[in-house]
């Protein structure tokens, strides 16, 4: 482990509740700068209220959530969220879709005119700019979300399971074209998901988290090279630490 | 998919839409035709003076937009009395009922806190109100009063409805990013209300019409189509009643016309083909 000099992009130190029924029992996690993360853990972990918490839209009862030292907050820190669902507004276009963050933050026009052309050439949507959501695919409207989240500078991308709905060919095309985004822009980002494939697919460091009350079971760095071969020994080496440790959650 | 095809298709799907709108407005000639004959044979069959033919109605249409009625007003004075009754009425409805409607929809409790309040008034006919609109107001204050109170509640209650359709994750996408209040009001809530709003405006338009043709036949002014076709009841001049009919059809059915319009430019993004 390195001894960070810099204070951690992401500093996790919180518990949660909703009246009685503890969510978080003191969560404890760090993100670096740039770095990927996966969060694995048993349906009903508490993923959205951490989520929640990481985009500065939920309080923890009680510790910190910080991002570069601040608590987190929409308004001051520049955070992106790519949702499970559908989330494309199916009145604007391909285009305008891609833009919303941008506007967001005041951005002026003739900067979001280039910044989005650049973004739909990383994600494969040039020739689609004037489309609606209605008139493309499942697999492309989560394209125009994952481009809206990359749009902006954003300090972090927060990711709810963004391939789930996915069949499998489109939801491995989208995970190599997310490291591909994540390499050429240099982003941190927290990716949730129950697929622990994709999980050692993606990150450079994979954390386990217990049921209710979620705490970290397990943190396990990944250091293969990619593009990774889920066919490989060292691959479905720590795949198969991962299970167990899944497991010991239960 | 390379750039031509994707034209070229949309291309032949606009061509398709095209030919489908012209057999649309083809089979509307036609039943427009058939209407006009079975009303032609029926006053044929009936043969009274109070069952005039479709072309003693074109007879008293000329003559009306012509030399205009027996108290000297022309028709068009009494179209454009009436029309400007309904347009002011109406824009006051619309002024009123949409943020009223956004507001109450967007906070529930304000709504459910004044219910008891707002929806009595609902069940008034506007009709109902022509008594104390006659003794408070006169004028074109009068009728833009009933109108208003008939186009209200329709656009109301629909924008209200409407904001309960808002998805909370497209709100959450506003939020996420840093969006205030005002951002989501503007670009989450009001597009997705709108074509609620435009519903309700139509239906509202409907009551509009209804509502300044009762108001003017109640009486007390001396243009407008209502008051026109009471003067030429009283005279017993069917033609001329009719005309006044056919026109407030005529008008009402064009404005609802350039609302849909309205709505086809504003809602592309729901009528455009799909790939």
């Amino acid at each position: 482990m390195d001894a960070p000099v810099a204070p951690p992009k992401v500093e996790v130190d919180a518990s949660h509740r909703y009246g009685s029924l503890t969510v978080h029992e003191e969560l404890k996690f760090r993100v670096n700068a740039n770095e990927f993360v996966c969060i694995c853990g048993p349906s009903g972990c508490g993923k959205t209220t951490l989520l929640d918490m990481l985009a500065g839209i939920l309080v923890p009862s009680s510790g910190h959530v910080l991002i570069d030292g601040m608590s987190a907050n929409p308004k001051k820190q520049s955070i992106s969220f790519v949702f499970q669902e559908p989330s494309t507004f199916p009145w604007l276009t391909v285009a305008e879709n891609v833009a919303t963050g941008l506007k967001i933050k005041g951005v002026p026009a003739a900067t979001i005119r280039s910044k989005v052309a650049d973004i739909i050439g990383i994600v494969g949507l040039t020739g689609f700019e004037d489309y609606y959501p209605h008139q493309i695919s499942g697999g492309m409207k989560q394209r125009v979300a994952i481009a809206r989240a990359f749009a902006t500078e954003a300090d972090l991308v927060l990711m709810d399971e963004p391939f789930v709905s996915l069949d499998q060919p489109t939801r491995e095309h989208m995970q190599r074209e997310v490291l591909d985004i994540w390499r050429r822009m240099k982003r941190t980002v927290i990716f949730v998901t129950h697929n622990l494939e994709e999980a050692v697919y993606l990150a450079d460091r994979v954390l386990i988290l217990s049921a209710k009350p979620a705490r970290i079971v397990a943190e396990l760095p990944i250091t293969l090279q990619h593009p990774r071969d889920p066919l490989s020994a060292e691959f479905t080496e720590i795949r198969s630490k991962c299970v167990r440790w899944l497991h010991a959650t239960h | 998919m390379a750039a031509t095809t994707k034209d070229e298709g949309r291309r032949s799907s606009i061509a398709t839409a095209m030919g489908a709108g012209i057999k649309i407005g083809a089979w509307n000639v036609v039943s427009l035709a058939i209407a006009l004959a079975v009303w032609q044979l029926a006053s044929v069959a009936v043969a009274s003076p109070f069952f005039p033919a479709p072309m003693q109605i074109v007879d008293a249409f000329i003559q009306l937009a012509t030399r205009g009625d027996t108290t000297g007003h022309s028709l068009w004075e009494h179209a454009w009395a009436s029309i400007e009754r309904v347009l002011v009425g109406f824009g006051l409805g619309v002024l009123f009922a949409v943020p009223l409607g956004l507001l109450m929809g967007l906070y529930p409790k304000l709504y459910a806190g004044t219910r008891s309040v707002i929806e009595p008034f609902r069940f008034i006919p506007p009709i109902a109100w022509i008594p104390l609109a006659i003794i408070f107001f006169s004028g074109l204050t009068r009728f833009a009063f009933l109108i208003f109170l008939g186009a209200f509640f329709p656009i109301f209650t629909s924008t209200l409805v409407g904001v309960a359709r808002v998805e909370p994750i497209h709100r959450k996408v506003g939020i996420v990013h840093g969006a205030g209040k005002l951002w989501i009001l503007r670009h989450v809530v009001i597009p997705t209300v709108m074509p609620d709003i435009m519903a309700g405006m139509r239906v509202g338009l409907g009551t509009a019409w209804l509502t300044i043709v009762a108001a003017e036949l109640a009486g007390g002014i001396s243009t407008g189509l209502g008051r026109m076709m009471t003067n030429y009841a009283e005279l017993i001049m069917v033609s001329h009643v009719i005309v006044g009919m056919l026109l407030i059809g005529l008008i009402g059915f064009l404005m609802n016309e350039v609302l849909l319009l309205v709505e086809r430019r504003l809602f592309r993004w729901r009528w455009q083909v799909s790939l």
